[in-house]
């Protein structure tokens, strides 16, 4: 069928530093969740992806990129977004978000884009996301009622095992090098 | 201002006659409920859909603190986010209801029309319709836009005032005659005019209503028409078939389905009513003599075997022929089936054979439209010979008929003719038919004729109890003891007072009535305002003969085909569904599948089938011509390899005329002679009235086609059957064919028109060339003449056959002109030294790289016979569902054929090659008498 294709990717933002504010010991799976402080809203993502595809790719992958490069949901309680940009060009965003290293923002913190998932529909990023957002929930039950205090890295990454094997069902078409890319930057 | 008027009048003009409008603004609406304009509220409800609710990072915070609590709250809150945003999504999706209408219940403009989709989804449509603001026209208040539509509307809003005042004026001259009649209130009954049938000529149309006369002027439609023509693809309006309006193929898609429905499951049925039927009575030994001239003279049916037969109790179908000068020429199949004497005349003594002769018997000859002419005169001219002389009647639309056929149709026909007698012997012979699953298990060639009930009473038809069958061994005996012969009376379908009673049927408003006042789900009862309807039914076998399926036949009078095609094509089927609607592409593709021939597309031996294969010709010449000169088959340039260059005789034509060398483009001189003038006078010497235009349709075609084509005859199968086993020198005639069905060996697909070749000869010792001469070169192929077919062209065609397995490669030699495969399974060094190797060896690869069929036609796949070889065409030829091979159906040259046999035997005699017309592969095939 004749139509625009699209690709959504689900990015998570990892922080590793503790928050200026904060006091006393704190939980790795609060730690490494932590949600986005600051002035972070869908425009300024976008500037800072461009920005960065323009660094990499130059004029011509920014270029490419400009037209569809859209934010679908963003929320800094959680530090989850979902892009969608044309298929064609998912990579370059991808990579653009893998050497992103802080906030696109004045004074950012130093952080990861985790792209944990790439899909053609948004409802299967979604369901992805909700997936998520459970194997979390029950972590920080666990984690308040005290015990397996030091799996938090271990939810994270059981998430990111699975999505790592989803990646490969959506990228079938494209060849092995570039899925080794992927994987690397999944990890 | 008058001029700014008008622009902004035009302007608004421009915007309404887009295809969708802006949703009207609230105060042009000012009496309606005013809501809001449609399109931006569901533009609104859209992305307010698509919207995904999140919390500021605030939410997860405690006072600035990361805190487990808030942690937990802000992922609890994404997930419904989530979870709502999806379930939104998929409520506001974009389908309409009339999608979700399963496949045949979809109508046509459904998006328009909310009256199209089912009552349960109706009101949703309509509010759909309302939220889209899909423009509605109700086609009655339509703003007539042609001339023709104006005249028209003008005409019936006058026609309405003045129906008005005859109205007016009837109610007041009841009010005032009422008072005049009421002493003796003295009627006089009418009754409907009986139709008159002369002998011996044409029988009229019925005479349509007014309302449909304009529509029927130059053919006639079918009882069961306006229920077809909503449901399947007719003939065009002004190009009928045989002067009727026939459906060709239900809208729907249904090819496979009737593969399956005709043999596995499910039932097929035809409205058969232009099948033109003639009673013939008189002095049993006048219509002897007449079936006699017909070419009835087997032995069988004259003597005591046909004894059944002449009772009435079977039928005989077969080809009837008339005489020409020398030959017979054959007109077209019949089906002739006798009227029982009311004294059984089975139990009559053979001596007083002269009384027997005397008795004043009848007989029902029932043929095809399309050769009904031709029968009907030669009827009138036989008939006219005998003294005392034998009468004929055309009783064409009097008697209407109903084809089924499947493992259903037993079953549906069961449900659907419930006896009126219950004393008729016929007709408790017929109930007792429960389980049966195929026509064909009937004794061969059986006839039932009884008086059935109005099928309306009964409607819905239920489905029929097969639980309540007596028993497979009771139902055994019924077939093959088949006791039909005790008591057997005349067959009231034979009486022209029967047909007309049964005619006057109770209108549907009376069974209505009588209905409504019934007790609900009782059945309803018979009255004496309900006439038996007379019907004959009789099962045929296909001529295949095997487990193919058989098929019914019911005849009825003309006006009760509509009542009863209702109820069959409404009974729920035991093994679910209804019953499948067939046209006319239906019938030949079940004969088709049946290996057998169709009337009159495979009868290239008689004038019917002439005259379908010229229209044919004419019709795949128009499409021929439609299409782009790039994208046709350009038939000179063909290259059939060795040298041969362009299409023998016409690619569009199964060109006989080329075959047998008779003239394609006949002078008017030629029409004259000899045999032609035998068909002309039955082209010509039609009669008055209705038939003329037909005549003259059939004339002009004779006039183009007669000389050449209608010289061809038709072989029987059976005459050259005899011939092969005799051991005398005799020969078939000249210019005669026989009907084959072709079945391909191995692979291969034929279409109409493909030609048919027989297997190359063995040159003779001296003349062999060796078999290296396969190779023709290539690139110059002009210089090999035509003698450079290689000499073991036999032998290359015989490997081909699956048995052989030494010749799926004929020759080295042809394979080196291939390029080189990769070997499988080498390592990736033995690879590179290999490509290196043909990279090096300065024998380059041919580029272009010749087309696949090329290098098969001069390598590995043997070339076409020469022209001296063709011996035939396919008529109709297609993928065969019910072999899972290509087959085909196509007629063969009689003299070559019969040679070919002789030559090599029946086993490889039989043998042949297939190539479509404008391919240069040819494929072996056996092919087989029909």
């Amino acid at each position: 069928m004749v139509r625009l294709k699209d690709r959504y990717l689900l990015v998570n933002i990892v922080y590793a530093d503790i928050p200026p504010g904060q006091k006393g010991p704190v939980p790795d799976l609060l730690l490494y969740n932590q949600p986005t402080i600051g002035e972070l809203r869908p425009q300024t993502i976008l500037k800072g992806i461009r920005s960065q595809v323009n660094a990499l790719f130059g004029d011509c992958g920014s270029g490419s990129v400009e037209r569809s490069l859209q934010v679908k949901y963003l929320s800094t309680a959680t530090s989850t977004f979902i892009l969608r940009i044309s298929r064609a060009h998912c990579r370059l965003v991808w990579a653009a978000l893998t050497f992103m290293d802080r906030l696109p923002v004045k004074d950012g913190r130093p952080c990861i884009f985790r792209v944990v998932r790439v899909s053609g529909t948004i409802r299967k990023v979604e369901e992805e996301a909700i997936r998520r957002a459970k194997l979390l929930v029950l972590a920080a039950k666990d984690e308040m009622a005290g015990k397996a205090s030091s799996d938090a890295l271990n939810a994270l990454f059981r998430g990111g095992k699975d999505s790592a094997r989803n990646l490969a069902m959506v990228n079938d078409d494209h060849d092995d090098a570039e899925m080794d890319e992927g994987e690397v930057s999944d990890g | 201002m008058d001029n700014n008027k008008k622009q902004s009048a035009s302007g608004k003009a421009a915007a309404d006659s887009k295809k969708r409008k802006e949703a009207p603004l609230n105060q042009n609406q000012q009496g309606k409920e005013s809501r809001p304009p449609a399109r931006p509220q569901k533009r609104v409800k859209f992305q307010d859909a698509r919207n995904i609710r999140s919390q500021p990072s605030d939410a997860a915070l405690d006072d600035g603190k990361l805190d487990l609590q808030k942690f937990l709250n802000a992922r609890e809150f994404e997930i419904k986010a989530l979870e709502t945003s999806m379930r939104k999504c998929k409520s506001a999706n974009a389908t309409r209801v009339f999608q979700q209408v399963p496949r045949e219940m979809r109508r046509r403009t459904a998006s328009h029309n909310a009256k199209r989709v089912p009552k349960r989804l109706r009101d949703r449509a309509k509010r759909e319709m309302m939220e889209d603001n899909t423009p509605t026209v109700e086609a009655r208040k339509r703003r007539p836009r042609t001339t023709r539509a104006r005249i028209r509307a003008e005409n019936a809003k006058r026609l309405e005032k003045l129906a008005a005042r005859k109205r007016k004026r009837a109610l007041q001259n009841d009010a005032g005659g009422e008072n005049k009649d009421e002493p003796g209130k003295t009627t006089i009954q009418t009754r409907a005019p009986r139709p008159k049938i002369r002998r011996d000529t044409l029988n009229e149309p019925p005479k349509p209503k007014s309302k449909f006369k304009k529509r029927q002027i130059n053919k006639t439609w079918l009882p069961t028409h306006l229920w077809h023509a909503k449901r399947a693809t007719m003939t065009e309006s002004t190009k009928p078939l045989w002067r009727f309006a026939i459906p060709l193929t239900p809208t729907q898609k249904c090819y496979r389905p009737t593969h399956r429905a005709s043999g596995q499951k499910g039932t097929v049925y035809w409205d058969t009513s232009y099948m033109s039927t003639v009673r013939l009575y008189g002095a049993a030994g006048g219509i002897e003599q007449v079936l006699k001239a017909l070419g009835l003279v087997q032995e069988g049916l004259w003597g005591n075997r046909g004894r059944r037969w002449r009772s009435g109790t079977r039928t005989w179908s077969g080809m009837v022929s008339r005489q020409q000068r020398n030959s017979r020429r054959d007109i077209g199949p019949a089906t002739i089936l006798w009227n029982p004497t009311p004294t059984a005349e089975t139990a009559a003594p053979e001596s007083n054979t002269t009384e027997l002769k005397k008795t004043q018997r009848q007989i029902l000859i029932r043929t095809h439209p399309s050769c009904f002419l031709e029968l009907f005169d030669e009827l009138v001219k036989l008939a006219k010979l005998q003294t005392p002389q034998v009468h004929i009647e055309d009783l064409r639309f009097e008697i209407g008929s109903i084809e089924l056929t499947g493992p259903g149709s037993t079953e549906t026909l069961l449900a659907v003719l419930q006896p009126y007698h219950t004393e008729e012997r016929h007709g408790q012979v017929f109930s007792s038919l429960v389980g049966v699953t195929n026509p064909a298990s009937l004794p061969k060639d059986a006839v039932l004729g009884f008086s059935i009930k109005d099928p309306r009473l009964s409607y819905p038809p239920k489905r029929v109890d097969t639980a309540s069958k007596v028993s497979d061994s009771a139902l055994l005996d019924t077939l093959t003891q088949w006791s039909v012969e005790e008591q057997v009376k005349p067959y009231g379908l034979f009486d022209l007072h029967v047909r007309f009673k049964a005619s006057s049927l109770p209108p549907q408003k009376s069974i209505n009535r009588r209905k409504g006042a019934s007790i609900p789900g009782q059945e309803m009862q018979v009255t004496a305002a309900d006439p038996p309807i007379p019907v004959i039914v009789f099962a045929s076998r296909p001529a295949a003969g095997g487990q193919a399926q058989g098929t019914w036949t019911l005849l009825a009078p003309w006006k009760c085909i509509l009542p009863i095609w209702y109820s069959i094509v409404h009974y729920p089927l035991s093994t679910g569904g209804n019953p499948r609607l067939g046209g006319l592409n239906e019938q030949r593709q079940i004969a088709f599948e049946q290996g057998t021939t169709w009337f009159p597309g495979d009868f290239l031996g008689t004038n019917a089938g002439v005259v379908w294969e010229m229209e044919q010709r004419a019709q795949r010449k128009k499409a021929w011509d439609r299409r782009p000169k790039g994208k046709r088959i350009e038939w000179a340039s063909l290259d059939l390899g060795a040298g041969r260059k362009g299409e023998i005789g016409d690619g569009l034509a199964c060109d006989f005329e080329h075959l047998f060398g008779l003239p394609t483009d006949p002078s008017p001189s030629s029409s004259e002679d000899q045999s032609t003038s035998d068909v002309d006078p039955n082209a010509m010497d039609l009669q008055p009235g209705e038939e003329a235009e037909a005549a003259a349709k059939l004339g002009k075609v004779h006039k183009n086609t007669v000389p050449s084509l209608t010289t061809i005859e038709q072989m029987k199968k059976t005459e050259f059957q005899a011939l092969i086993s005799s051991v005398d020198s005799g020969r078939p005639p000249p210019r005669s064919i026989i009907s084959v069905n072709i079945t391909f060996v191995t692979r291969g697909v034929a279409n109409a028109c493909a030609r048919i070749y027989r297997l190359p000869s063995r040159p003779s010792a001296t003349t062999t060339v060796p078999s290296s001469e396969t190779e023709v070169p290539a690139t110059d192929p002009v210089a090999a003449g035509m003698g450079s077919l290689p000499a073991d062209l036999r032998d290359q065609w015989l490997q081909k056959l699956p048995g052989n397995k030494s010749g799926s490669r004929p020759t080295k030699a042809t394979t080196a002109h291939a390029a080189p495969h990769m070997p499988r399974d080498v390592g990736q060094g033995t690879r590179k030294q290999l490509m290196a190797k043909s990279l090096l060896s300065g024998d380059p690869l041919p580029y272009p790289r010749p087309a696949a069929n090329q290098t098969d036609i001069g390598g590995g796949h043997p070339l076409c016979p020469g022209e001296e070889d063709l011996i035939g065409f396919v008529t109709a030829g297609a993928y065969s569902l019910s072999e899972g091979k290509g087959t085909a159906v196509g007629a063969i040259s009689a003299e070559k054929a019969f040679d070919t046999v002789k030559e090599s035997g029946t086993k490889e005699g039989r043998l042949c090659i297939v190539r479509n017309a404008g391919e240069n592969v040819g494929w072996l095939a056996r092919w087989e008498l029909v």
